[in-house]
Order: C-alpha cells, then structure tokens, then sequence
C-alpha cells in the first residue's frame, strides 16, 4: 500500500516524529531521483481527474433536474386519478388484501354518499361487515370465496344503507397482483342500479298486469262462448220437455213428474252458466282520446324482454302526428300484445326470421291504419277464413281465444281487423279505427 | 190460433225443431227456418204472426234481419233469443221495435206470454195494414183532377177557395166533391181527413 507522504515536510522536527520524517525523506528522496517522469504523469491524470469531476458535476444537475420533473408529472397524474375517483358516480374502494381481515383502505366521495356511512366507520374496516347480515348473506358469502381464490367478482344485490334504506347495486371486486403475481389489493365498484331496477320492476309489473286482463278477457269469452254453445241444446231439452208436457196435460202423472224433473236438471244448468257468465262479466271498456303511436310504444316496451329473449328485433315505422283516436287503452293494448307475440311465435318455428314491423299510417282522413308485419311462417291458405273463429288454433296450447276477442274489441272500436300473407315472407296482420268517433256506451 | 202464423229462425236445427213441437203442441201454426235468407223468400199469408229469430245467425244475422224487415215493410212483431243475452244488445233491439229479448234457456211461459203480445199486436197493425190497403185502393180510382180536389178538401179548403185556385166554376167543383166522397167511401168530411191521414196526406191547410 502507498503510503501517505505530506508534502512539504512539517518543519518542525520532534524528537518523537524524527525516525519517522527521516524515513519519509528517504522514501520521498528516492522517488525523487528515479522517477521524475511519474510525477508528470501524475500531474496529468491529476487534470483529467479534474475534468472528469466537473463533467459529473454537470451530469448530475441535470439528473436533479430531470429528477425534479418527473416527480412533478407524477405528481400530477396522482392528482388527476384521485380526482378522477372522487368525482365519479361510482363507489370506488380498495381492500388490503395482505392483512389478514381484509380492510378497506380507501374509499372515494361517491362510496360514502352510496352507503351513507363515513369515512371514520369505513376505513379499516372489512367490507362485509359494512353490511347487515340480513341482506343476502349468500351473496356475500360466495364474494368471500370468490376473492379467497384470486378471481374477480361481478354481480348485482340487494343493499341497506347505514340508515337501513336498501338500494340495489351493481359489485366488480377485482385483484389487484404485484409483479410476482401474488395479490395485494382488490378494487371494488359499486354501482347504484336501484332507478334501474325499480323501472325494470315497474316495466315486469305492466305487463303481468296486461297479461293478466288479457287472461282474464280470454277465460270470459271462452265461458261466454262455452255458455251459448250449452245453452243451445239446453233450450231444445227444455223445449221438448214442455211440448211433451202439454200433450200429456192431465194424463199419467208420472210421466209429468218425470217431465218435471228434466225441467228442473235444465234450469239448473241453466243457473250455472248464468252465473258463471255475471263472474266473468266484462267489463265496460272505458274510451278515451288515445295516440295510437304512443300506445304502440308503451306496448312494444313491455313486450321487449320477450322480443330481445327471442332474439328478434321489431321496428316501428309510426307516422307522425296522427290524430287522436277514442279508444279503450287496455283493450287496445290487449289487440297489439295479442298480434305481436302471434308473430313472435311464427317466426320462432323458422329460424332464418328475425325481423318484425308496426307501422302506422293514415289510410284517408277519417281511419287510421296499424299493420303487423312479421318475417314468420305465414298462414297457411286452408286456415285464413278460420283464424279469427272461436276455438280455433293450430297451437299445441292454444285455446283459439286470441285473435276472435282482438277481432271483436276492433270491432267494438268500429274498426276491422283482417290478416294477409305477405309475398315473400310472413303475415300482416292489421286493423282501422276511426278516428276520433264518439262512442255513447 | 189457427189464424195465426209463428216463424221460428235459428241456425241451430234442433233448436227450431224443439220449439216448433212445444208451440204446435199449444196450438199454433208454425214454421222453421235455419237462415234469415230463407224466412225473406217465405211467402208470407195475411195472417197475425210473430217471429221468434236468434240473434247469431250466418250472414244475415237477427239484427241486419229487423232492418230488411223494416226496409220491406213486412210488419211482423219480433221476439229475439239469444245464447249470449248481452244487456246492450237487448236494449238496441228494443229500441227497434222488438217486442221482446229473450236469454236462452227460456221457459215456455215466458216464450207463450211474448207470443200473445206480439200476436196481439199484429193483429192490430194487420188491420190498420188492411185499412190502409183499403184507402189506398180507393184513392186509385178517383181521377187526377178527383184526387186534386181531394187534397184541397183533406187540406180544409172551402168549394169558393177552391174553385178561385183551379179557375173553375163553383158548381164543377161541386160535383167533384161529391164524386170524391161517394168514391172515398167517406161519409162526411171528417172521416175523409182520417183516411187522408191514415196514408199519410197533408192535411195542414196553409
């Protein structure tokens, strides 16, 4: 190792350093001599090492400068997300998933305004115990082992709100893995559905409505027409019976009786049907000025989850600014619902049809003219006369109801409801109502 | 009964079989018709009759019937029966002129009391037919300037007036009066402005 020689010698010469400062002249004075060139060489790298210095000096300001900036964009980008998270309406939380119950460990604005707890009663806490054990439990269980696994959890469920309020909510809770892949973090959102939800509901609820009058409707004219087709050999039996009564007027009683007694069986029939017939008595539609556009998309509305299911698509081509016709609206509904899940069901026995149309127009100034049109199996010639007959169907569960009760409502309407294979493909089916004609009854 | 008719129609064959035995077995003169078509081209004699028709019937149903009925000036009373029985049906068809609406099943004395009405009621509307009929035949024969004098008299018109219109003598007119009365079957002037009003002649003077 070299040694370290100071340069001049201290001039002071001790009696405790004097070996030592000898020594080091020698050493100093035997460089000296031999190597003279060294020292200038020395010198040199001395000058290069300087230069090196400055240039590093330079490097690293430029380093803290560059330092300097990306910190600053950083900065900013942070700003920016967490402004963004805050700001959105969504309910954005991140769970530590490497402590051992799971604890929220950030929550933005819109998660508090959701659930209407605090920030003091979220963080740190686990996410499930947020929520009362009553509401869907299950649900919560099935996260827990979901997110045990790794994978990520999506669904919709029944909330309550720190006030008890319930709200329906859309959950992602997804892993968040660091480079290893082992997860650290999950990112959950919540999204308020209950708007969503409740207009589905509404929506669900029109149309059991609708299909439950319309049930209903069909029942009464079946009893109504099982009632005429009963009464009518009713009538006969009780015709006969009396005819034969009068001929035997005042002779052998016993076979009176027995007219009697047949007499009697018939009227109690008869008493049935008459009974069954005020149960289901129809009731008396109710017209009022209608727009039959609106009434198509209100129908079309509640019949779309059947349509999408289906995998059809309707398309309306109403004709703006129709006038205003007296109508039934319920009765009408029935009309429209009955026809397109008519064409619904024809175009479910072809594969190749998807497409449906309502179309509205004005035939002349005085009757307004709704067509069906469908892409399905159309109708077969044999049956065109007989499809708006009671009791007719070539459905495996139909009770032929449907298209004799729309006739009869059009009708009652003072308008026609008629049916025609289209050239190429599928049936219209369509119907007039006279615009704005007062009704009295 | 035998000077009456009952017409029964209903699409159902053992319907009208059922009620024309029960009526024949009361005595009356019947005869059945499953379409309305069928009733129209029956001959009708000049009889008190009284039609018992279903409501529901093919093509021309009880109502449209009423109306070619009324169109064609058979007068006969209707009874409707119907399988259905609706409330404003009966009530349109009341309004009409139907002497009653009957829900099937029916008992025969509700069917026999409807019946006797209507029969009744022909009865009467078959003598003013026949008045009419007479009236009208008497008209005929009076001669186009009678039937002009006619009018003038049934109108309340005095000979002086009416001879200053038609720019004839009193005396001409005169003897047209008569003619017309004597013709007319008329014994004073009022029974002539009865008959003019039976067939429906002016008789507003003004």
């Amino acid at each position: 190792m070299k040694k370290n020689i100071k340069w001049p010698l201290p001039k002071k010469i001790t009696r405790s350093n004097l070996e030592e400062q000898v020594r080091q002249q020698k050493d100093e004075l035997l460089v000296r001599s031999g190597q003279l060139k060294q020292g200038a060489v020395r010198e040199k790298l001395g000058a290069v090492r300087e230069k090196k210095g400055a240039v590093r000096e330079k490097l690293g300001a430029v380093r803290e400068k560059k330092g300097a900036v990306r910190e600053k964009v950083a900065e900013e980008q942070i700003h920016i997300r967490t402004k963004a998270m805050e700001s959105t309406f969504v309910g954005i939380f991140i769970i530590d998933a490497k402590t051992p119950n799971f604890p929220i460990i950030y929550a933005n604005q819109y998660f508090y305004n959701l659930t209407g707890y605090t920030k003091k009663n979220v963080i740190g806490r686990n996410y499930f115990l947020l929520h009362r054990p009553d509401t869907n439990s299950q649900d919560y269980e099935e996260i827990k082992q979901i997110l045990a696994q790794g994978k990520s959890f999506h669904g919709e469920m029944l909330n309550s709100r720190k006030d008890g309020e319930k709200f329906w909510s859309l959950l992602h809770i997804t892993p968040v893995r660091d480079k290893n892949g082992i997860t650290t973090h999950y990112v959950g959102n919540k999204t308020d559905t209950t708007l969503m939800k409740q207009r589905d509901l509404e929506i669900a609820q029109q149309r059991e409505e609708l299909l439950h009058v319309t049930r209903v409707g069909k029942l009464a004219e079946f009893v109504s027409s099982l009632a005429h087709e009963i009464s009518q050999p009713l009538t006969a039996i009780l015709a006969y019976a009396q005819a034969a009564q009068r001929i035997l007027e005042g002779k052998n009683p016993q076979l009176q009786e027995i007219l009697q007694f047949i007499i009697n069986d018939d009227q109690r029939a008869a008493e049935v049907i008459r009974r069954l017939r005020v149960l289901l008595k129809k009731t008396k539609p109710t017209f009022e000025p209608l727009d039959i556009n609106i009434l198509i998309k209100n129908t079309v509305t509640l019949m779309m989850p059947y349509i999408t299911a289906r995998n059809k698509i309707i398309t309306l081509e109403l004709k703006n600014n129709l006038p205003s016709i007296q109508g039934d609206q319920i009765q009408l509904q029935q009309v429209l619902l009955n026809l397109i899940s008519n064409s619904l069901e024809a175009m479910e026995e072809s594969k190749d049809s998807h497409e449906m149309m309502i179309r509205t127009s004005c035939t002349d100034n005085s009757t307004i003219l709704v067509q069906v049109i469908d892409s399905g199996c159309g109708i077969p010639s044999e049956n065109m006369k007989n499809i708006f007959t009671h009791f007719f169907t070539n459905k495996p569960d139909g009770l032929g109801m449907g298209l004799s009760i729309s006739r009869s409502i059009v009708e009652a309407h003072g308008g026609h409801l008629d049916a025609k294979n289209n050239l190429e493909l599928g049936a219209t089916f369509y119907f007039t109502i006279p615009i704005n004609i007062k009704k009295d009854q | 009964m035998s000077k009456s008719i009952i017409y029964i129609v209903d699409d159902d064959a053992s319907v009208c079989r059922a009620l024309g035995v029960l009526l024949k077995a009361h005595g009356y003169n019947v005869e059945t018709f499953t379409r309305a078509k069928e009733f129209l081209s029956f001959k009708h004699p000049k009889l008190p009759s009284c039609l018992i028709s279903d409501i529901r019937l093919p093509n021309i149903n009880g109502f449209a019937l009423q109306e070619i009925m009324a169109q064609r000036g058979i007068i006969t009373p209707i009874i409707f029966i119907t399988g259905y029985g609706d409330i404003p049906m009966s009530v349109q068809a009341m309004r009409k002129g139907a002497i009653d609406f009957i829900s099937k099943p029916f008992t025969d004395k509700k069917l026999l009391n409807a019946i006797t009405l209507a029969l009744s009621r022909s009865k009467v509307t078959n003598k003013k037919q026949a008045e009419i009929a007479k009236i009208k035949k008497c008209m005929n024969t009076l001669s186009p300037r009678e039937l002009e004098v006619f009018h003038f008299v049934v109108q309340g018109m005095l000979n002086k007036q009416i001879a200053t219109k038609r720019g004839t003598s009193l005396q001409t007119i005169k003897i047209h009066r008569s003619r017309v009365m004597q013709k007319m079957e008329a014994k004073t002037v009022t029974e002539l402005i009865h008959f003019a009003q039976k067939v429906g002649c002016n008789t507003s003077s003004n």
